[in-house]
């Protein structure tokens, strides 16, 4: 299935090729660099991940969102709050917006681990 | 050949790992875990190092291990906003339509440049500001808000004219009770816009200020440039950022920030009990609260001589003594103060403590000049404010 190298040269390369290059691949996904593009997250895949994001993320970011750890009723209390602030909420969506976000964020979920600024780059902009 | 297929094998199964598994991986890498995690790092101009809780609209956190210098510096300094930032104000706002205007309940309602401002006699309040959601993410059942740890919270020296001066020359009327500050926050939808009020005592005492400098330089666009309300030992929200206008009036502003916002039960509530609006009052000045900036949660330190340190505050009230305590809080022992203080300014506080190895929960708490005393468990509301618990890390010394 492998060629085998005829040289010595050529085979410590043949050996290493592979693993360097899926090392780099691997390094790079889990890189910071990868992502430092979007400072902005996004919500998570689901039913309602595009309206949600329409609807909530017109005004603020997902990360509000993300770090809430609440029950089900305080997610009601939450979504009606805002549709009084000015979320627009199809109000047949308004059930199926509550249990998306209760089963996403309730209080039995893991921390969110926030991010942070960088380091060292302290100039402000003129 | 043989090594090799191992190496590749290996190599392919680390790969695996990464697709099935990434906690294996994260923690080979020590990335933090878990499916919520982001390993983002975000850059922002100004703001070094600080824990981001959101980007769009802007709050960052103070790292705990930064708290020990006794002047926060702003790069390092917490950003609580609650809208979007003025898109207008930037840079040359002496030349600008930037006014500051005073009226309501006065004779003489007015208006001031930026030049005109800066014209006036300057003052300066090296103040501990802290938000009131600071630390609602400890509280137990968890509430909404934004998921504050221990750091939104700094302490600056901050400049500018007395807020009593500018009143005193519009002439407050008898009718005059309370003063309303609205900044040039953007507010989004029909969502209600950032507008407090606090009482006329208040408003005119020497150390209330309109600030137009933190540390020495002009405040940054985060921290309400071009001028703030700077209302020294009360919680951050009383001090307005990009502050336009000022008005006297004669009760309590009404408003979603001052009720149902900003404010606390009268008596003691369990979690799920309704509270009435006329069972509450509005909040006003911080608790007595100590935060441990080292040893951090999770450290593994080598035994021998090991500083615990951190800083303390109390509001309006001084700092008497700072405790600390090594076997989970059986014993406690005096810590040192630091020499640098101010009336409104926390102390930084250190004890000096001999370590054996093993593993601590170490805890710092603090009494104020009032008789006030960190509690064991803080004081559970419906929004998460004025978290003051004792505070604890867990350690490792080897």
């Amino acid at each position: 299935m492998w060629h085998e190298p005829e040289s010595d040269a050529k085979r410590r390369w043949a050996d290493w090729f592979p693993a360097a290059a899926l090392a780099v691949v691997v390094v790079l996904a889990l890189s910071p660099w990868t992502f430092a593009q979007k400072p902005t997250a996004d919500l998570p895949p689901g039913p309602m991940q595009a309206k949600a994001t329409t609807s909530c993320l017109e005004c603020h970011e997902a990360r509000i969102i993300l770090q809430q750890r609440l029950s089900k009723a305080a997610w009601t209390k939450e979504v009606d709050k805002m549709m009084k602030w000015g979320a627009v909420v199809d109000t047949n969506d308004r059930d199926a917006l509550i249990d998306y976000l209760s089963v996403n964020f309730g209080p039995d979920q893991a921390a969110y681990e926030p991010p942070r600024t960088s380091v060292g780059k302290t100039a402000v902009k003129k | 050949m043989n090594s090799r297929r191992n190496f590749l094998k290996q190599m392919f199964g680390g790969a695996l790992a990464v697709g099935a598994a990434p906690s294996l991986v994260a923690r080979a890498l020590a990335l933090p875990q878990s499916g919520s995690t982001e390993k983002t790092v975000i850059d922002m101009p100004g703001e070094d190092g600080l824990i981001v809780r959101s980007f769009r609209f802007v709050d960052l956190e103070t790292p705990v291990e930064y708290f020990n210098t006794w002047l926060t510096p702003v790069p390092h300094f917490f950003v609580r906003n609650h809208m979007h930032e003025p898109s207008e104000l930037n840079g040359d706002v002496a030349n600008s339509d930037w006014r500051l205007t005073v009226g309501g309940e006065v004779d003489k309602p007015f208006g001031l440049t930026f030049s005109e401002l800066s014209r006036m006699e300057t003052h300066s309040v090296v103040n501990t500001l802290e938000c009131a959601g600071n630390g609602r993410s400890l509280h137990r059942p968890q509430v909404p808000g934004i998921q504050w740890g221990k750091g939104a919270m700094g302490t600056a020296r901050f400049s500018g004219p007395r807020l009593r001066d500018v009143l005193q020359r519009a002439g407050i009327r008898p009718t005059g009770k309370h003063v309303m500050f609205r900044g040039l926050d953007e507010v989004p939808g029909k969502v209600p816009p950032f507008i407090r009020s606090i009482p006329i005592e208040k408003a005119l005492d020497s150390d209330t200020l309109i600030a137009t400098h933190m540390n020495g330089a002009p405040l940054t666009k985060h921290h309400g440039f071009p001028a703030r309300a700077l209302v020294p030992g009360w919680i951050g929200a009383a001090s307005c950022k990009w502050l336009t206008e000022i008005k006297v009036l004669d009760a309590e502003f009404v408003g979603n920030f001052m009720s149902p916002g900003y404010r606390m039960p009268n008596q003691p509530i369990k979690p799920g009990d309704a509270v009435k609006p006329e069972d509450t009052h509005p909040l006003t000045a911080l608790n007595v609260k100590s935060v441990i900036a080292g040893p951090i949660e999770g450290a593994r330190v080598k035994a021998g001589k090991v500083a615990v340190h951190g800083a303390a505050w109390a509001g309006e009230n001084n700092i008497a003594k700072v405790e600390v305590s090594t076997d989970g809080g059986t014993s406690w022992n005096a810590a040192g103060l630091g020499h640098d203080e101010a009336r409104y300014a926390w102390r930084l506080w250190n004890y000096a403590w001999t370590a054996r190895s093993g593993d601590y929960t170490i805890l710092s708490r603090a009494t104020d000049s009032e008789g006030r005393t960190q509690p064991a468990t803080a004081l559970w509301n419906p929004s998460g404010y004025l978290y003051n618990a004792v505070d604890q890390v867990k350690i490792h010394v080897a």
